[in-house]
Order: structure tokens, then sequence, then C-alpha cells
């Protein structure tokens, strides 16, 4: 799957949650019995509740620095590895005695081949060159076209610039050496500098696809962040809404649905907003330094985890609520929001393994369609392109039936718990017919 | 134009906390809704807002069953203060108003009128937690009131105030009954309650056991007596009369019921004989005597 048939899928999930929205809106009321209301009223209040909510989340003074915060990481992931790349501090290359135009040319090209620069710096003789790299002012040097001398000596496994640098200059001295003893005449050592290698073959295709593997992680772990903070929010803020009675006076006036909706719209407008700011910035950013993440799959990968990011609040958010409205205090949310903590947490975790083996796992491609654990495998597996357009459909549509599923479930929690003060409510007492 | 709940029943597993409830609110006027703990005072409230299930019995405003539309035209100040701890005093109010249904520009001028009036201008942009316990009340009524109701429903108003705070807000309920508005509102400062409202429901295991306006209630049911004898402070001379009972004493005399057949003439004659009378007054009842009277408590 590739990037174009990222935004079909994208406009059909925005049809498809606006002919629900629509659906609704025509039926009206949490409960079908009841007679429909004016729609303009319902929606209307759900709307205000929702700005209500956005606007208490944005103002806060920790929400903006955390933002920034998160903007100015990503801005600095980006940006970092592509202005470094290529431009690692140029080698300072002693010369003892001579090199030839060409020799220069092939030390230039060489200090090329690893990523960095060079700089040619006379020195007088070997001692001279010593006493240089002893004190750090070269770092290495070519003595007389015949050796190399460097600070310590190379280990088999030292993979630093100065050491792959040293050990090309080496073997190509070595080569060009061999090559004048060989008393070749010119057309011959043209020849051999022109050579190219022989082809490799593959007998087996490999399942490794060239994903990139920093940025999927990073999406994955960015997605995690944000999803258990918007999570969080909308717990505590249930829950504190309850502890502090405001509910009660809310209810007198708005149905439990409305302010239950309103306040999830809000969340997710902040959770939206929030999202599309990083995505423009990880865009803006990467388009200014040159960043692979705009090109190729870059874009997809960004709208992929994006999309996914608002279908995992909009499924975990109802259920969160609904464990809010049961409880009055932090310790007596955890053992409710366990089952919901798992599946979130086992998601990410196949996800980030997946994206560090460079391959996808057969359990990475059922994880993408369970619905509490598709916001995090999903992203990778298309990341992957290990599913097809349609298969990409199907896991969107089984999420919206989950949240459509968990919406109905939470309202109905919700309106029975919320106003059960004093305790824990215990799911038993929920649908009780004298409670 | 009134609020009446009509047969009201709820109960808690096997616990009846409103048995068949029957009262009425006049509009323009203030109604102490009273009882002892647990009588189902909040219930009734509660059931007002549909904050709780009725198993029978009806709420009617102005002749009809009352609905969402109609709760919006109300103001409700619960017994447990809930407003936002961490929302300005202005913008929660307005946030209120506009959700009973008012504009924004409707909204912000009527919380502007309202929070000058109940003294809190100057803390407009404050978070309701910065507030004291007194202004915080304010905050809550001027939040029940900002949309101008037709009823308010106030669990406890008063709790908690002090006595320039309590003469605030009753000066606000003697406007807003004046205005029209009906309210009920429960209390257990009973002497507040005797010179603010027109009329008293009394209720006691989710039953009605007395109503009325404060009048009649207090000028019903048995004679009373206040008798001072010089020299005789704990009126033993009352207390061996037939059919006399000494409900209190204090500073001012001796506070007597008398049963019916209970000649006054005679206590004065007794009295006398005890020695210096220098009080013989025929009094009413207080409300917390007919209060204790109406749930035998």
């Amino acid at each position: 799957m590739n990037s174009s048939h990222i935004v079909p899928i994208v406009i059909i999930v925005a049809a498809v949650a606006f002919s629900a929205w629509r659906r609704r809106r025509r039926r009206g009321t949490d409960t079908p019995r009841r007679p429909v209301r004016s729609s303009a009223r319902l929606h209307g209040v759900t709307w205000l509740v929702a700005e209500s909510e956005f606007r208490q989340r944005v103002r806060g003074r920790a929400f903006r620095l955390a933002t920034l915060f998160v903007l100015l990481a990503v801005a600095a992931a980006i940006a970092v590895p592509s202005l470094t790349k290529g431009s690692a501090k140029a080698q300072r290359v002693g010369v003892v005695g001579t090199l030839s135009a060409a020799e220069r040319s092939g030390v230039t090209a060489l200090a090329r081949s690893v990523g960095t620069g060079v700089r040619l710096v006379p020195e007088a003789d070997t001692a001279a060159a010593s006493a240089a790299l002893k004190k750090g002012s070269i770092d290495l040097a070519v003595v007389d076209g015949t050796s190399v001398l460097v600070h310590k000596t190379l280990a088999n496994d030292d993979t630093s610039t100065t050491a792959q640098l040293a050990r090309a200059v080496a073997r190509t001295l070595g080569t060009a050496r061999a090559i004048n003893a060989a008393g070749l005449s010119q057309a011959q050592v043209a020849d051999l500098a022109a050579a190219q290698p022989v082809p490799i073959s593959a007998v087996q295709v490999s399942t490794k696809s060239a994903i990139n593997k920093p940025a999927v992680t990073a999406g994955a772990i960015l997605v995690f962040i944000l999803l258990t903070q918007y999570l969080s929010w909308t717990l505590t803020g249930v829950m504190q809404e309850k502890a502090n009675r405001v509910v009660e006076v809310l209810l007198a006036t708005v149905r439990p649905l409305q302010l239950l909706t309103g306040k999830l719209l809000g969340i997710a407008a902040v959770v939206f907003g929030q999202a599309a700011l990083v995505v423009a910035v990880a865009f803006g950013v990467g388009k200014g330094v040159g960043s692979d993440l705009i090109h190729g799959a870059g874009p997809e990968l960004l709208g992929s985890q994006f999309l996914w990011l608002v279908l995992g609040y909009a499924l975990y958010s109802w259920l969160y609520a609904a464990v809010g409205s049961m409880v009055e205090r932090q310790d007596q949310v955890q053992s409710l929001a366990l089952p919901l903590v798992i599946p979130l947490v086992f998601g990410y975790i196949i996800a980030l393994t997946s994206a560090g083996s460079g391959s996808p796992s057969t359990l990475l491609k059922v994880l993408a369609y369970l619905p509490p654990t598709a916001p995090f495998a999903m992203p990778v597996l298309a990341a992957f392109k290990a599913v097809s357009w349609w298969q990409y459909l199907i896991s969107i549509a089984i999420m919206l039936a989950a949240i459509a599923g968990a919406a109905r479930l939470a309202a109905g929690i919700y309106r029975r718990a919320i106003l059960r003060t004093g305790r824990r409510v215990h799911f038993r007492e929920l649908f009780h017919s004298s409670s | 134009m009134s609020f009446e709940v009509d047969g009201l029943v709820r109960r808690f597993g096997t616990l009846t906390a409103l048995d068949h409830l029957t009262f009425t609110v006049p509009a323009g006027q203030i109604v102490g809704f009273l009882g002892p703990n647990g009588a189902g005072k909040t219930t009734t409230m509660r059931a007002v807002f549909g904050l709780t299930e009725l198993d029978a019995g009806m709420v009617h405003w102005r002749g009809e069953p009352i609905s969402a539309r109609h709760r919006r035209r109300f103001g409700y100040m619960p017994e447990e203060r809930g407003l936002y701890p961490s929302m300005p005093l202005a913008e929660q109010v307005v946030y209120f108003g506009r959700l009973h249904g008012m504009s924004l520009a409707d909204a912000q001028q009527a919380t502007e009128v309202w929070l000058e009036r109940l003294e809190l201008a100057d803390r407009a942009d404050d978070k309701i937690e910065s507030l004291s316990h007194g202004n915080q009340q304010r905050a809550q009524l001027a939040a029940a009131l900002v949309h101008d109701p037709e009823l308010l429903v106030l669990d406890e108003p008063l709790s908690g105030l002090d006595p320039g705070g309590i003469d605030a807000i009753i000066d606000v309920l003697r406007e807003r009954a004046h205005a029209g508005s009906g309210v009920l509102l429960s209390s257990h400062q009973l002497d507040l309650v005797e010179d603010m409202c027109e009329s008293v429901v009394i209720i006691d295991h989710g039953r009605l056991v007395a109503s009325g306006t404060v009048d009649d209630l207090e000028t019903s049911g048995a004679r009373r007596l206040v008798v001072d004898v010089q020299g005789d402070r704990n009126a033993g001379w009352a207390r061996q009369l037939p059919g006399v009972t000494v409900s209190e004493v204090s500073a001012e005399g001796a506070r007597l019921v008398l049963d019916e057949a209970v000649d006054s003439q005679d206590v004065l004659t007794a009295a006398m004989a005890a020695g210096r009378v220098t009080r013989f007054d025929l009094v009413r009842r207080r409300l917390s005597e007919v209060f204790r009277e109406a749930t035998q408590r």
C-alpha cells in the first residue's frame, strides 16, 4: 500500500464517520424510547460542553509547555540527523613528504566515500606528524605516500570516520604502489580504475522490508505518549467532575450523553490539533532540512500514524470515561483501568519490537485487525508495506464498529454511575433494577 | 402558576426514600423544605431535576409533567457544591448561563449583574478554588440565578455562611420571590427559615408530616405560655401542675405547653402562689417546636 491509497482511505473514513454522525443526529437521543428533541438544542449543548472542555485544556500552562517540548523534540529528531549527515567534521590529514595530484584527489574522494571531508595539512617530518597526532591537531597522517600513521592502534571493530578513512587510504595507496610496481601501461591502469564489481544475486527474496526504522519507532513512541496523555485527561476529567460534584449541577440541565460526548469531543479537538501540529512541524522541518521523512514512504507513515492516533483515542476515550464515572479517587482507578492498559501497552510493545526487527511478525499482522491494538500495529504493518489498501480499510471498519460499541457501553455505564457518589461503583450495581 | 410534586415514590432496595410525597411551591413564595437528616429532602430535589429515577409519582410545572425544557428554566444549588475549581468565576457563570439556553452576550451581561449583586465583581477573574467558602456559596448561587430562573431549588444554601453572607443570600432570595419566582430551599437553620419563608413543608421518612404557612403552623397546636416567677428559675411550681409540660427554661422564663383541658387562669394562680410573676405571655409555637412535634424527635 502506498501513499496514493492513504488519501482515499482518509476520505472514506471521514465519510463513514460523518454518515454515522448524521444517522445518530436523526435518531437524536441516547435511549431510543424517548422522544426526539430539537437537534439544534441537543448538539448546541454538546458543542458548548466541547468548547468549554477544549478551552480548559489548552489554556493551561502545563499543556502549552508540554506541546512546545514535543514540537521541539520532533523538530530536533528530524533536523539533527539530516543536518549532521554528510557533514561530519572534516578529517585533518597530515602529509609528510609529497603527494601527487592524483594521490590528493584519491584521498579527497576516499574521504567523501566515508561521509566526510578532508583537509590536508603539511607536516615537516614523521616526528612532527607524530607530535601533531598526539596533540590532536591532525586525525591521521600519510608518510611519503608509503604508510599511514594514526594516533592509536585501530581495533578491528573500530568504525569511526578516522579509522574508515585510514584503512581506505592505506588500501588505496597500497594498490597504487602495486600497480606502479607491476609496470602497467596508462590504459591498463585506467581499465583497473574503471573496473565494476561483479553482480550479486539472491537465492531467496528477503522478508526484511526497507522501512525507516527510526521514523517508525519514533512515531510509535510518540503515539503512545500522546494517547496515554489524552486518555489520562479523559479519565481524570470525568472523575474530577464527579468528585467535586459539578456533574450534579450540569446534569440538572444537560443530558448525560450530551455531557459525555461534549467532553470527549473537546479533548478529541485537542488531540487532533496537537497531532496535526506535530505532523505540520515534522513536514515543515523535514522539508527545510531535506529529510527523508518527506520523501518516499515518509508522508504515508505520518498520515497513517495520525489517523490511528485519532481512531485509538476514539475507541479508548469512551472506555476511560466510563471508568472515570465509576470512581472518585485515583486509588480507586487502578483495578478498573488495568484491563484497558494491558492491550494498549501490549500493542505498543509488539509494534516497537516488529519495527526494530525489520520484518512484520505474524502476531503483528493479527494485532493490526484487533481494535485495542490496531492503533500501534497497523501503522507499523503499513510501513512494512505488508497490507493492501482493502485490508487497511477492513481494519478501519472493524475499528469504527468497535468505537460505536464502546460508545454505547460507556454511555450506559456513565449514565448509571456518574451520580453515585461516596464510593467506587461496582459493575453489578450498575444494572440492578432498584439502583 | 406553581410547582407540584405529586405522589413521589423512590426506593433504594428495601429502603423507601420517598413515600407518596406530595406538596406545592407557589410562584412568588419562598417555601422552606424541612426534615431530619435522611428524611428524603435531597432525593426529592434530585428527582425534580431527573437526577434520580422515580418508582412512581410525577413532578408538575404549571400543570404540565416536567420535562428537560422546563428544567432549563429552573436554578439548582445542590447540597454539595458543584463548581469547576480551576475555572475563573465569571467564565463559569457564563458557561452555566449558556447551558441554560442563553446567548453568549446575554449570559455575559447577566453574569456581570449577578456578580455585582452578590458582591463578587472584583473576583470575576479569580479561580473558584481561590475563593472563600462564603464566596463559593455566592458563586454557586450566581450560577443558579444567571438565567433568571422561574423556580429555584436550593439544598442547604445557607450552611457554613457568616451572618453577612446569610443576609446577602436572603436578600437575593426575597427579591427573586418578589419578582415572581418560586423558591424551594432546605435548611436546618430553622430560625432563618422562620424569618425568610412564607410556608414550609416538613417531611420525615419520605412522607409529608406537616405543611402550611409559617403563621398557621405556629399558631396551631397546643397553647403555649411563657411565665417568669421571681426566685424560681427551674419552674418547679409548674412541674406539679397536671396537663402542663415545661418544654424549656431560660432567662426569659419557663416555656409551658398546656393540654387542651387546662385553664390558663389556673396556671396563673399557681404561678402567683409560687412568687412574684414578672411575665405571663401566651406565645406561638416556634418553628423548631413545630418541627419536633411533626417529626416526633
